[in-house]
């Protein structure tokens, strides 16, 4: 608890929040704060009257703790303020931006060179150069301010200038994902000393600087004129925060916002109205049971059989999510390179109730199952407060009940569930399209067991550790997607988890106002201010206004 | 011990107790002015404590009390650094600091608001003084002419309907009765907007797009407070009409109209204020309900904000404003009170 | 007597409502008909079972809640009490100001602070509820010691050799049981109220143990979309149950038996 006087926990807890920057697409939690509905689609010209289509509104779940990238902010790069060396395409591809290039790598793996492109300024108006990505980085993985960035970059050894325009960076060991954390956002070195600038002072050398912030309510992005790059059409671009997902909705039908996240159960209305245009996007965010290894019905493995395959997982997306979703099987999405179809399963409740038969499962009069005096029964857990997560739970209770498995869902804080986590099963969500090892590595590794949230089932495998490792490490591409691909098949051997379902994201834009949004292919767990069809927002036209 | 008139009779079902806590024994004015000033920085002080001191005891892990779930996005070893981090110091240290920086100025950093706790009330005390203030100058005219009016007509129907309305609305929780309104105005009839308190367009506070916004939570706020008002006012109408003074008036033909105004419903006004005072941690109940469900921006849906994410330092300078205000309006309460019966001050509490 | 009889019976007819139902989400939001007189909730359960037995739990957490806050009153009332009769002045007024700090705070903000130090869980909701309303015990049992020791009978029975801590136990039990049992009864809707209050700020009582209050909360979603039964019928029945609860009170209060 500790009252923040400190000014290292003041570091600690803005760290801490930034996380938060991303709102999963966890539904009605609170309240939301902040916005409002207003009649009439008042959509462009505000009260300056520019030109249509130049101003934008959009609502979106959840507030960043900070704008700071150091701290967290746009983990994942396109933060519309901030920039990286290089950035991700909609393809999943890393491509450079404040680089003039991709980095050379040395032929061990250990050093990668970047050089930066000339004239580019901050905000603030001072220039980039070597100094300002060299400060980026070490205040990123400074321990002190326990940045959540630190964990895409546990292999950095060191940052170092070269000269005005030349950064090198030095590996402990060879990490393939490296250049995927390189789209940390770069901000001046000036503005981390004495410690980073707090969210309504970040700077960045984007298309868009931060004109207005209140916390709780909203963030107004305006063009920056003197970017280095093409000027956005559309040029005022404010973000209003609303955390409940149906008052968010109440804002889209009222016509007051411009653009929104939107739970897929309140798509059907807007759909209709006509004014919008529904955009939606697979994502990389699964869903998971987590099976404790050693309780005594979670941990068997005819009983994790069983589960995996016969819960229906499309029932369970067209019920609790929806529609909003599609089956998983594992961390590493489809899209993939890295994706192996070793772990899909059908769904077929009779090969279930089989296996369950043959490991002396037996059905009993009132339908459930028992072995030797232990009925088949478990608890699943999952956060209080959670929505998408409850009803997860409750349709996994539902269709276990079918097999005669009984699941008994219990709401928790999450600090009621981690010291529970040796014991009971948990609904759990995480997951990138970008970075199999950061997907995987810290869920199955054994020496993450019980490390924070980190491998919560505590499942420990060498042939798991083996192949985990020669991902992280492998030069080589191919040896990389088969050290991925093996791990798949390890996770479909053991199944220390069972996975549900990615779930959808759905947003609607008002229809004929803007085209050229794209979305990325597949979207992270993650996904605020900078997911959704205003992932690329400074790229928009305007389309003539039709009235 | 002093009891305002008509507060027994407000049934048991507000949110919180009825009795006015703090004992009168001597002095005039002066005297329980300063007594209860005296008593103020050390209930605050002792209150502040006591939470730190729950706080060290608290299970809660203040790591994950700010990441939330999003604590699952976090690598493991980081967290378990952060939380090598975060040794513990004592209860009574803490309490010490942070009462030493409160005096200064410095209220400390919210974690919830991401800002200063200075700034967070400065930002947000308005919105809820406003919220509250509006709904106070709605109900109590209301109440004044409702239990006015079922005081001096004993037997009418507004009379007989009163008492068993008040006790619906007091069993009414305001949140519900929120929520019934947004349904009814907001989604159905479209009138009104479901919560907040600006449009998003709106480029900074524009009146009128407040007041549209302040209209259901002021309402509904109102309607929540109505049931003391009217209680009060009705049976200090009634028994002022019974006393003798309204009798030998009423004797020498004084007229009914006249008679009424000076001598049922002026005298009804005191325990008004004395209720008032009274009630102000019910105000600061409803106040938190209701900003909850509207998404007002105030500062009482912050104190449910900063509970939740174990902001600290924002807790402990809401709980200090919270018995201020108490301690305050008991006083005022007690002034009031002895305006009316100046023997109140020379009885034993 | 009669009274406490008539809430057990009212628990044992809302057992008859089924919180175990699974959930069916081609079901969801169904608005009241003859199968389902509440209709059903985002995930197709039928709200009038999950309403009946979430109102138990609310009705058991008001029982208890208002049950501990006595005995928690009742001691302090009674060790002040026979304090300040016995030349522990100092401890009587220390008692006293407890109850002055107690009663000077916002009880929902005091709630919601315990809540957020404990934890949300049942007990939690009670401790929070007990630890702000034992205060009018507390001065009842103060009083009517005082006026006991003032009526001089116990000073008799001393001086007649008895006792005196099973003088005042006796007449403690006498005089001040019946009052203490009142005041309980009476603090049951504030509880339940109270508790609705926390859950409703999501500081209470989690789904799988759902109270009237947590339905409440759910309820907020289905509203904005313009389903209006999840929140105004279980809302309704909260509101029937606090007057259930207070009009059997006020039968037990001695002095309105007389009244019409």
């Amino acid at each position: 608890m500790r009252i923040t006087r400190d000014k290292r926990l003041r570091h600690l807890t803005l760290g801490l929040g930034v996380v938060l920057a991303a709102t999963a697409c966890t539904d009605p939690t609170q309240p939301g704060s902040g916005g409002s509905t207003e009649g009439g689609s008042a959509t462009q010209g505000g009260p300056s009257g520019s030109e249509a289509g130049s101003e934008v509104v959009i609502a979106t779940g959840g507030e960043p703790d900070s704008f700071n990238p150091v701290l967290g902010y746009a983990r994942w790069g396109d933060g519309k303020l901030v920039e990286g060396l290089v950035r991700l395409t909609a393809d999943l591809e890393p491509e450079p931006l404040l680089a003039t290039g991709m980095p050379e790598v040395s032929a061990d793996g250990l050093t990668y060179t970047f050089s930066l492109r000339d004239g580019v300024t901050f905000h603030d108006g001072s220039s980039l150069d070597a100094q300002d990505v060299v400060a980026t980085y070490e205040a990123a993985i400074d321990p002190e301010l326990a940045s959540p960035v630190a964990a895409d970059l546990t292999a950095l050894e060191d940052v170092e200038a070269v000269d005005e325009s030349t950064v090198e960076f030095t590996l402990s060991e060879p990490q393939s994902s490296f250049v995927t954390a390189t789209v940390l956002g770069i901000v001046p070195s000036e503005s981390l000393d004495p410690e980073p600038a707090a969210s309504g002072d970040v700077v960045g050398t984007g298309p868009y600087a931060l004109a207005d912030y209140r916390s709780g309510d909203r963030v107004v992005l305006e063009g920056y004129d003197d970017y280095w790059g093409e000027q956005p059409q559309v040029q005022r671009a404010t973000f209003v925060f609303v955390e409940d997902d149906a008052a968010r909705a109440a804002r889209v039908a009222s016509g007051e916002v411009d653009g929104a996240l939107l739970p897929a159960q309140a798509l059907g209305r807007v759909e209709e109205g006509g004014d919008y245009e529904v955009v939606r996007r697979d994502s990389a965010d699964f869903r998971a049971l987590v099976l404790p290894e050693s309780h005594p019905v979670a941990g068997d493995a005819a009983i994790r059989e069983a589960l995996n395959r016969g819960l229906d997982r499309q029932a369970l997306v067209d019920g609790a999510l929806a529609g909003a979703g599609r089956p998983a099987f594992g961390p590493i999405p489809p899209e993939a390179t890295e994706y192996s179809e070793a772990v899909e399963v059908e769904t077929d409740a009779g090969a279930a109730a089989q296996v369950l038969d043959e490991a002396g499962w037996a059905e009993q009069a009132d339908g459930t199952r028992a072995r030797d005096g232990q009925a088949a029964r478990f608890t699943l857990m999952y956060p209080a407060g959670d929505t998408l997560r409850q009803n997860i739970a409750l349709a996994v209770q539902s269709q276990a009940a079918e097999l005669g498995i009984e699941v008994e869902p219990e709401a928790l804080s999450w600090e009621a569930i981690e010291p529970r986590m040796r014991e009971d099963a948990l609904v759990y969500g995480s997951g990138n399209p970008y970075n199999a090892d950061l997907s995987t590595y810290p869920l199955f590794h054994s020496s993450r067991a019980f490390q924070g949230f980190d491998n919560p089932g505590g499942y420990a495998s060498d042939a798991m550790d083996a192949a985990l490792e020669q991902g992280r490490s492998a030069m080589d591409e191919g040896e990389r997607v088969q050290a991925y691909r093996q791990v798949q098949e390890e996770l479909a051997d053991d199944l220390p988890w069972v996975f549900l379902a990615y779930v959808g994201h759905d947003y609607v834009i008002r229809a004929d106002a803007w085209s050229g949004y794209d979305v990325p292919l597949v979207e992270p767990h993650e996904h605020g201010l900078q997911g959704g069809p205003w992932w690329n927002l400074p790229a928009w036209t305007t389309t003539a206004p039709s009235d | 011990m002093v009891e305002p008139p008509g507060v027994d009779h407000d049934g048991a079902l507000g949110l919180t107790r009825r009795r006015r806590s703090v004992p009168i024994r001597t002095g005039g004015p002066g005297a329980l002015v300063a007594r209860r000033l005296v008593l103020l920085p050390v209930l605050a002080g002792v209150v502040t404590l006591v939470m730190f001191l729950l706080a060290q005891r608290s299970p809660f892990d203040p790591v994950l009390a700010v990441l939330g779930e999003r604590a699952l996005t976090l690598d493991g070893p980081t967290l378990e650094a952060m939380r090598a981090r975060l040794e513990d110091t004592s209860a009574v240290q803490q309490w010490l600091t942070w009462w030493g920086n409160a005096l200064t100025g410095d209220l400390g950093y919210s974690t919830s608001q991401r800002t200063s706790v200075g700034t967070v009330l400065a930002q947000r005390l308005p919105w809820t003084i406003g919220l509250v203030s509006a709904s106070l100058l709605v109900s109590i005219p209301l109440g004044v002419a409702l239990g006015g009016w079922a005081g001096t007509h004993p037997g009418s129907l507004v009379d007989r309907v009163i008492g068993p309305g008040m006790l619906s609305v007091q069993a009414a929780p305001p949140f519900w009765l929120g929520l019934v309104a947004v349904w009814v105005f907001a989604v159905t009839l479209g009138w009104l907007p479901t919560g907040g308190a600006t449009s998003p367009q709106a480029s900074g506070v524009e009146l009128l797009d407040v007041l549209r916004h302040a209209v259901l939570p002021v309402l509904v706020l109102a309607l929540a407070h109505l049931p003391w008002f009217v209680l009060v006012v009705r049976d200090a109408t009634r028994d002022a009409l019974a006393g003798a003074p309204v009798h030998a008036a009423w004797a020498r033909g004084i007229p009914r109209r006249r008679l009424l105004r000076s001598h049922a419903v002026r005298p009804a006004l005191l325990p008004l204020v004395t209720v008032l005072g009274v009630r102000v941690p019910e105000l600061i109940t409803g106040a938190v309900l209701v900003e909850t469900v509207f998404s007002w921006p105030g500062i009482a849906s912050a104190t449910v904000d900063s509970a939740l994410r174990l902001d600290f330092a924002l807790l402990a300078a809401l709980t200090v404003l919270t018995t201020v205000l108490v301690v305050l309006g008991n006083l005022a309460a007690d002034l009031a009170y002895r305006l009316v019966d100046p023997r109140v001050g020379q009885r034993d509490g | 007597m009669l009274a406490v009889c008539l809430l057990v019976l009212l628990v044992l007819v809302l057992d008859l409502g089924q919180a175990g139902e699974r959930a069916d989400f081609g079901r969801a939001y169904l608005p009241p008909s003859l199968d389902h007189p509440f209709g059903t909730d985002h995930a197709g359960r039928d709200l009038l079972g999950r309403s009946l037995s979430g109102a138990r739990v609310s009705l058991l957490v008001g029982l208890v809640a208002a049950a501990v806050s006595s005995i928690v009153g009742v001691v302090v009332g009674a060790v002040a009490g026979m304090a300040a009769g016995r030349g522990g002045g100092w401890l009587d007024a220390a008692l006293m100001r407890l109850v002055d700090a107690v009663n000077a705070l916002p009880h929902l903000v005091l709630g919601i602070v315990i809540v957020a130090l404990l934890g949300p869980s049942l007990s939690s909701v009670v401790i929070s509820v007990a630890l702000t309303h034992w205060t009018t015990t507390a001065r009842l049992v103060r009083a009517e010691l005082l006026a006991l020791e003032r009526a001089g009978f116990v000073e008799a029975a001393v001086g007649a050799g008895a006792n005196r801590w099973w003088v005042l136990r006796q007449h403690l039990l006498a005089h001040v049981l019946g009052r203490v049992l009142l005041a309980s009864v009476l603090m049951v809707p504030h509880a339940i109220m109270h508790e609705s209050a926390l859950s409703f700020l999501g500081l209470g009582l989690p789904d799988d143990r759902a109270s009237l209050g947590t339905i409440i909360e759910q309820s907020r979603s289905a509203v904005l979309a313009g389903h209006w039964w999840p929140a105004v019928l279980p809302g309704l029945l909260l509101v029937a149950l606090s007057l259930l609860v207070f009009t059997v009170a006020e039968r037990l209060r001695p002095e309105s038996r007389g009244r019409a």
